[in-house]
């Protein structure tokens, strides 16, 4: 299918990019950031640690820039991410690998849940335009997808964890518990609920607005007037006419929103000090941990990529004219 | 097998001995485009070889997609061609034209679109609009440009001028606009009009005003003019000479009366017995080529109307016809034409032939 | 600035945006007026609840907050206003230069845009932003704005593609424009709403990635913006000491930001691309109570399967109503071929629409009774008349591409509009399905295809085929092949003869083109400005046409045979049907009107041979009243 190994070298470029950028970055740090790293720890550092530093950015071996480019491309593709320097020596993917299931889990489901909830809410308000609650909703949501994540986080945690108790103020577990145990399931979702409600509030908003615009194009199209002028059933045409044609270009929104969500959660993350990827690379950051930073930084890309590249599959799937190569 | 084909000497200025070249002579044209990511290869125009002469209105009929508007698009060098050869006013023109050289052809030719509504910037005045083909091609001269566009407009029967320099494309309606523009193809002083279609988006009412006006431009000016449309009786109507396309070829060319009147090819008759004529009867013998323009990217291998032709023979599809005389002036892309291959037996006897050649 | 004038005036939500951006931006310039403070000054009491001399308190080392807020405004719009422009910059010179050169600068762009899309870009962001650690203000507004420009460069790529081939970029093109002057004069302008949208959304991911940076402590948090305020709120606990406030009012005014960015996008959208919502389920009627709806004797034994009497119907627009059909009067006999032409403009669909009730909005029927088989459309309710529509008629509209739902199968399409009319068995359904595809002459396998895969004929063909599915007593075709070419158009027009002639339908056929109608049917009925002028069997209107508007419209087609001389158009323009018309309308391009009787009257429709009525004082001194005049 020429419309999906496009999409796939498009991914493999992108990772490229990616990679990439992670390897000019510390080289475009004027000075050396090993060295402002070591004078940051004050020889509190381990001299393994400092090795394993230099290591990880081929600045031991003073081979040229092109050398070291591939030195660093083979690491990669040997899955080697070199060493924590925070949380020495722990290899970088075995904490990420520690992380990314509360990340996933979290970003998985909130997602899914804000879009379901976003276009639905975005099908009504365009679906009954003209009517109070349906036409309040679009400022509201606009409103609610202008708010800094970990503000609102903030506001929640305030409210209903420090003022109220309702939830509990961070973690992402209780400890002691047998896993899989009836308690551990509701520790697991008391904990989850207030990042997932975050997420879930600030990014529907933007799914709203993209359904309502989707709705609205489909409703002013040919085959609408032509769906009414046969008689269908309201439902009919909902389901089969609107609904349908109206969730295909969200497909193309995703890969940016996906994005941004990611990002969102990262901050979420950090104000609940949820046990996830964005807690860990607010810590790297905090203590120039730049090895484990990068890493996460890879991992966050590739897991975006490939759920971009799925909803790409499946918008081929949905769509006969994609599938045909007619649209791109 | 191309055949090299005679051209077709101008019939509309008769003074043939100190007659000057024709205003446009195309040689074997061809265009191919590569369309989609796939590149699947499109013939748009396929070796077409005619000739405008000074002063001549040329129509060019034939269904949509059978590439008129790309032969306009490859004269006024918006495409490059893929191969042949174009002559202007008897110079050859480069395939490639850049900077000064595209500027001063630009001059020459100029072009006239379907759509008045979007062939306007709806941002620019009509006076803007009028202006700068002046001021590209230096026909304007500090103060005077004003009294230019306002001449300009009066010329396309927009008067007062100056009043209509004002205003906005929005403001005017469909006819206005379409005088509009050809008041700017007018501007740079054109030896050759291109007018792709320039009646199909008017209506009915205001079409007929626009064919006199672009006639009685050629009549004053002594323009040359192709002139595209797919209806028969506009073609007619404007032409001196008409030339058909179909699917990328040309099948017929030959003077207007005699390619409408006699149509010597059996697309054109198809063409003409499916126009509308009140006097007629709606089913008086029915159409009996089936089906649909051929795939471009697919062409059957010899006559391209073959698939869909009542009185194909084998030889038809062996190889594309060469254009046969069959008049003063007037040929046609049929083996219909060579008494030896029109007695081979027919290739579809369930479409019944309907009239005879 | 006439454009942002319009939006304004169109859209409240804009309107409401704008304002509520001038009141921040206003909020930021006037700091030093809007408080005596420092935002730096550590001069006051820490922790101080707001109210009193510190409007929203003080922070944890005494800086006033409502001073911090008003001048952290600066800064914030200032990273906002900077990082929008340059990405909005980049995306807007990528975008318009993939669309100006095409080919392989198309494609390079186009990927780019692509990699850059799906790079997660907060992520990228802190990364990156921890490598310049103390760049400054500028690094992060560059970084952002590298981030960002993805976004507006797609959107705007795809409208400067289509853009370059419109054709007035073509014109200019001919007409020997630079690529400067057609990039910067010709196609940037239409642009302009986009990029701003493109600006408005870039200047909203600024602030909200610079809040989240600062917030991470990531930015210079030595610096006073509404992020950086909420980075040493959180640093210095303040919700834990229930200054919720220190929190609440810089992310609130981030909020605030966001959402008038986002209103003015909206509003730009809106007035930019107005579109036409088909919603109606049923057009509205507005006609008063007839003191005698039945007054009118039923009419001679042969009942005409639709009559319309007395329709007059049209749109509601903000500058008052338009009256797009005046007073028509017409029926159609069963089996009966009705052609109804005129120039455009003057009522032909509204006609058609109206009567069926399937105008939408802002049209409305203001008066009359269309009567199908003796119901009166006008007078049922929606679910009422969902179930007549397609049973008792059906339309087709004009061919075009989007007719058929791109996303369903033909089979399906063909289905449904059966389904909804209780035809259940999945037998049947096929069997109907196949018997009406070899009615309009498309092979059976075609119900197995999208739409995407047929031709423009081939659909218009489907559109016919799901006309017919249920046999209804009339269909109304409007310009049915208008957008055909003329072969298709002659194959299909005589598959409905044929078609009309087995099943003895009445068909409503609108089209431009008199002398197909001429050729199709059986009666002609003549608009002009929201009237029927004449009406006669189709021999007789082509024979001897009376009105002479007719006469006109019939010399406007040159013929295929017979001398060729020149002939005139209809000079002039109809009249505005936004106002009353209580005179000829025709009356100014009228080449035989009479001074004085022709202005001041308004000519009645009446029969002057048999079958052949005419609305012309050439041929009838009958005058006729206004009915709605007075309204
Ligand atoms: N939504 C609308 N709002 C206001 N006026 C409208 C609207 N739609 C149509 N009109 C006006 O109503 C009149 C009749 O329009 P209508 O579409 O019925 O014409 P028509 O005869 O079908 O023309 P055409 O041949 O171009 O299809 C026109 O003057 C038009 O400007
Ligand atoms: N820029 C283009 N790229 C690819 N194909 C094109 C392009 N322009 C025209 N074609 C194809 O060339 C054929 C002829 O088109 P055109 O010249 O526009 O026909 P006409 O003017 O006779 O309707 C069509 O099949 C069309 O799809
Ligand atoms: S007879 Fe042969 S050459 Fe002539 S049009 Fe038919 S197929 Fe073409
Ligand atoms: S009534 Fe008068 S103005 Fe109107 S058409 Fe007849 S003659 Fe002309
Ligand atoms: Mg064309
Ligand atoms: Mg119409």
């Amino acid at each position: 299918m020429p419309y999906l190994l496009r999409k796939f070298l498009i991914l493999l470029l992108t990772l490229w990019v990616a990679v990439t950028l992670n390897f000019i970055l510390p080289r475009l740090v004027p000075g050396d950031p090993v060295g402002a790293m070591i004078a940051r720890y004050q020889g509190k550092l381990d001299p393994s640690a400092v090795d394993a530093l230099k290591l990880a950015y081929g600045l031991n071996d003073q081979g040229g820039l092109l050398g070291q480019y591939f030195a660093y491309l083979g690491k990669l593709l040997r899955g080697d991410f070199g060493r924590s320097i925070g949380q020495f020596p722990t290899p970088v993917s075995e904490i990420i690998a520690q992380a990314a299931p509360w990340t996933i889990g979290l970003i998985g489901v909130c997602t899914v849940l804000a879009v379901v909830l976003g276009s639905a809410l975005g099908l009504y308000s365009a679906w009954r335009r003209g009517q109070p609650l349906a036409d309040a909703l679009p400022p509201l949501a606009l409103f609610l997808n202008s708010m800094p994540y970990f503000w609102f986080a903030l506001l929640l945690l305030y409210l209903l964890a420090f003022k109220s108790s309702v939830f509990p103020l961070s973690g992402g577990l209780d400890p002691f518990l047998t896993p899989h145990s009836p308690t551990w399931w509701v520790s697991l979702l008391r904990h989850a609920t207030l990042p997932a409600l975050t997420i879930i509030v600030t990014s529907a908003g933007g799914w709203l607005i993209t359904m309502r615009n989707n709705v609205m194009g489909v409703m002013s199209e040919d085959y609408i007037a032509f769906a009414r002028a046969k008689g269908l059933s309201e439902g009919r045409i909902l389901n089969r006419y609107v609904l349908r044609n109206a969730l295909l270009p969200s497909f193309t929104a995703f890969g940016m929103a996906l994005g941004f969500v990611v990002g969102g959660s990262i901050l979420t993350e950090t104000v609940f000090s949820y046990p996830g990827l964005g807690l860990q690379l607010y810590n790297a950051v905090t203590n120039l941990d730049y090895p484990l930073m990068q890493a996460i930084f890879l991992y966050i890309a590739l897991a975006v990529l490939i759920a971009n590249f799925v909803v790409d599959a499946l918008y081929a799937l949905l769509d006969p004219r994609v599938r045909d190569g007619k649209a791109a | 097998m191309p055949q090299t084909e005679p051209h077709a000497r101008s019939t509309a200025k008769p003074n043939a001995a100190d007659e000057p070249a024709p205003a446009l002579i195309l040689e074997g044209l061809t265009k191919v485009f590569q369309v989609g990511r796939s590149g699947r290869s499109v013939t748009a125009v396929n070796n077409v070889t005619l000739s405008i002469g000074r002063g001549e209105v040329l129509g060019l009929v034939g269904e949509s997609g059978s590439g008129k508007s790309t032969i306009a698009r490859l004269i006024a060098h918006l495409h490059e061609p893929t191969s042949g050869a174009m002559c202007l006013a008897g110079k050859p023109v480069p395939r490639q034209l850049r900077g000064r050289a595209l500027t001063r052809f630009r001059k020459d030719v100029q072009m006239i679109f379907q759509d008045p509504f979007a062939s306007l910037n709806p941002l620019h005045t009509i006076g803007y609009t009028l202006a700068r083909p002046l001021e590209i091609h230096g026909f304007a001269r500090k103060g005077n440009v004003q009294a230019q566009v306002s001449t300009l407009l009066d010329r396309v029967g927009l008067s007062p001028g100056a009043s209509y320099a004002a205003k906005r494309p929005h403001e005017l309606s469909g006819g206005q606009r379409q005088r509009v523009v050809i008041a700017r193809a007018l501007a740079a002083r054109p030896e050759l009009i291109l007018a792709d279609e320039p009646t199909s988006a008017l209506d009915v009412s205001i079409r007929l005003d626009i064919m006199n006006l672009l006639l009685d431009l050629r009549d004053q000016e002594g323009l040359s003019m192709l002139f595209i449309t797919h209806d028969l009786a506009g073609a007619r109507y404007m032409s001196d000479r008409i030339a058909v396309m179909y699917a990328g070829y040309l099948v017929e060319i030959g003077p207007a009366e005699r390619v409408i009147g006699q149509p010597q090819m059996p697309y054109t008759q198809l063409l003409k017995r499916a126009a509308p004529k009140p006097e007629g009867n709606l089913n008086a013998g029915g159409l009996e080529a089936p089906g649909e323009i051929p795939d471009l990217a697919n062409l059957p291998p010899g006559c391209p109307f073959e698939p869909r032709c009542p009185h194909a023979r084998a030889v038809c599809r062996a190889g594309l016809p060469r254009m046969y005389d069959v008049g003063a002036g007037h040929q046609a892309r049929c083996i219909l034409h060579d008494p030896e291959l029109a007695a081979q037996p027919l290739l579809h006897p369930a479409l019944q032939p309907h009239a005879t050649l | 600035m006439k454009g942002l004038l319009t939006i304004l005036r169109r859209s409240p939500r804009a309107a409401f945006g704008v304002g509520l951006l001038a009141a921040l931006l206003l909020l930021a310039l006037l700091a030093p007026l809007l408080t005596p403070y420092s935002p730096t000054s550590q001069a006051f009491g820490t922790w101080l609840k707001p109210g009193g001399e510190h409007l929203l308190g003080t922070t944890a080392l005494g800086q006033d907050i409502w001073s911090q807020l008003v001048y952290g405004a600066r800064l914030t719009l200032l990273i906002g206003f900077t990082a929008g422009l340059v990405a909005t910059a980049i995306g807007t010179a990528l975008g318009l230069s993939a669309a100006y050169f095409g080919g392989r600068t198309d494609e390079a762009i186009n990927v780019l845009i692509n990699v850059f899309l799906v790079l997660p870009g907060l992520p990228l962001l802190i990364i990156a932003s921890a490598f310049l650690r103390g760049g400054g203000v500028w690094s992060i507004i560059l970084v952002i704005a590298l981030t960002g420009w993805a976004w507006g460069a797609r959107v705007l790529r795809s409208q400067a593609l289509a853009l370059r081939n419109r054709d007035f970029v073509q014109a200019a093109i001919v007409s020997g424009e630079r690529p400067a002057r057609i990039i910067f004069a010709e196609m940037l302008p239409n642009l302009a709403g986009l990029i701003a949208a493109g600006f408005f959304s870039t200047a909203l991911y600024a602030v909200l990635s610079e809040a989240a940076l600062a917030f991470l402590g990531m930015g210079d948090v030595s610096q006073v913006t509404w992020g950086t305020m909420m980075y040493w709120a959180q640093a210095r606990g303040a919700l834990l000491q229930g200054a919720w406030w220190w929190v609440a009012a810089p992310g609130l005014c981030i909020a605030l930001l966001g959402t008038a960015f986002a209103l003015v996008n909206f509003g730009i959208d809106e007035v930019t691309n107005p579109r036409v919502i088909h919603e109606a389920r049923a057009t509205r009627v507005l006609r008063r109570n007839r003191a005698a709806p039945q007054a009118e004797p039923a009419l001679e034994p042969p009942q005409p399967l639709l009559a319309i009497r007395h329709l007059s119907a049209g749109y509601v627009t903000p500058q008052g109503p338009v009256r797009a059909v005046r007073d028509v009067t017409l029926s159609v006999a069963p089996g009966e071929f009705l052609g109804l032409a005129g120039e455009s403009g003057c009522g032909k669909s509204t006609l058609a629409f109206a009567a069926t009730r399937l105008l939408d909005a802002p049209g409305v029927v203001f008066d009359g009774e269309a009567r199908l088989a003796g119901q009166d459309l006008l007078a049922l309710n929606p679910a009422e008349l969902r179930r007549v529509r397609w049973k008792d008629y059906s339309l087709v509209f004009q061919a075009s591409m989007n007719i058929l739902n791109p996303v369903l199968r033909i089979r399906e399409q063909v289905y449904d509009a059966m389904q909804a009319h209780g035809v259940q068995d999945r037998g049947r359904l096929e069997a109907r399905a196949r018997e009406l595809f070899a009615l309009v002459g498309i092979r059976e396998d075609y119900l197995n295809a999208y739409p995407h895969q047929l031709s423009g004929g081939m659909k218009q063909r489907v559109v016919i085929a799901i006309a017919l599915a249920l046999e209804p007593k009339l269909v109304v075709m409007d310009e049915p092949t208008t957008a055909l070419d003329v072969v298709v158009q002659r194959q299909i027009l005589q598959e409905i003869d044929a078609v009309r002639k087995r099943l003895g339908i009445s068909i409503v056929f609108i089209t431009h083109d008199l002398s197909l109608l001429v050729e199709m049917s059986d009666r002609i009925a003549i608009m002009y400005a929201g009237e029927v002028v004449e009406e006669a069997p189709a021999h007789e209107l082509y024979a001897q046409p009376k009105h002479p508007y007719t006469r006109r419209l019939m010399g406007a087609f040159p013929p295929l045979e017979g001398p060729r001389e020149r002939r005139e158009g209809i000079p002039g323009r109809p009249p505005s049907l936004a106002q009353d018309i209580p005179y000829c309308p025709f009356f100014e391009r009228c080449p035989n009107h009479l001074p004085g009787t022709c202005d001041v009257f308004k000519p009645a429709r009446v029969e002057v041979t048999s079958g052949h009525s005419v609305a012309c004082f050439l041929h009838s001194p009958a005058v006729k009243e206004e009915a709605y005049a007075a309204d």
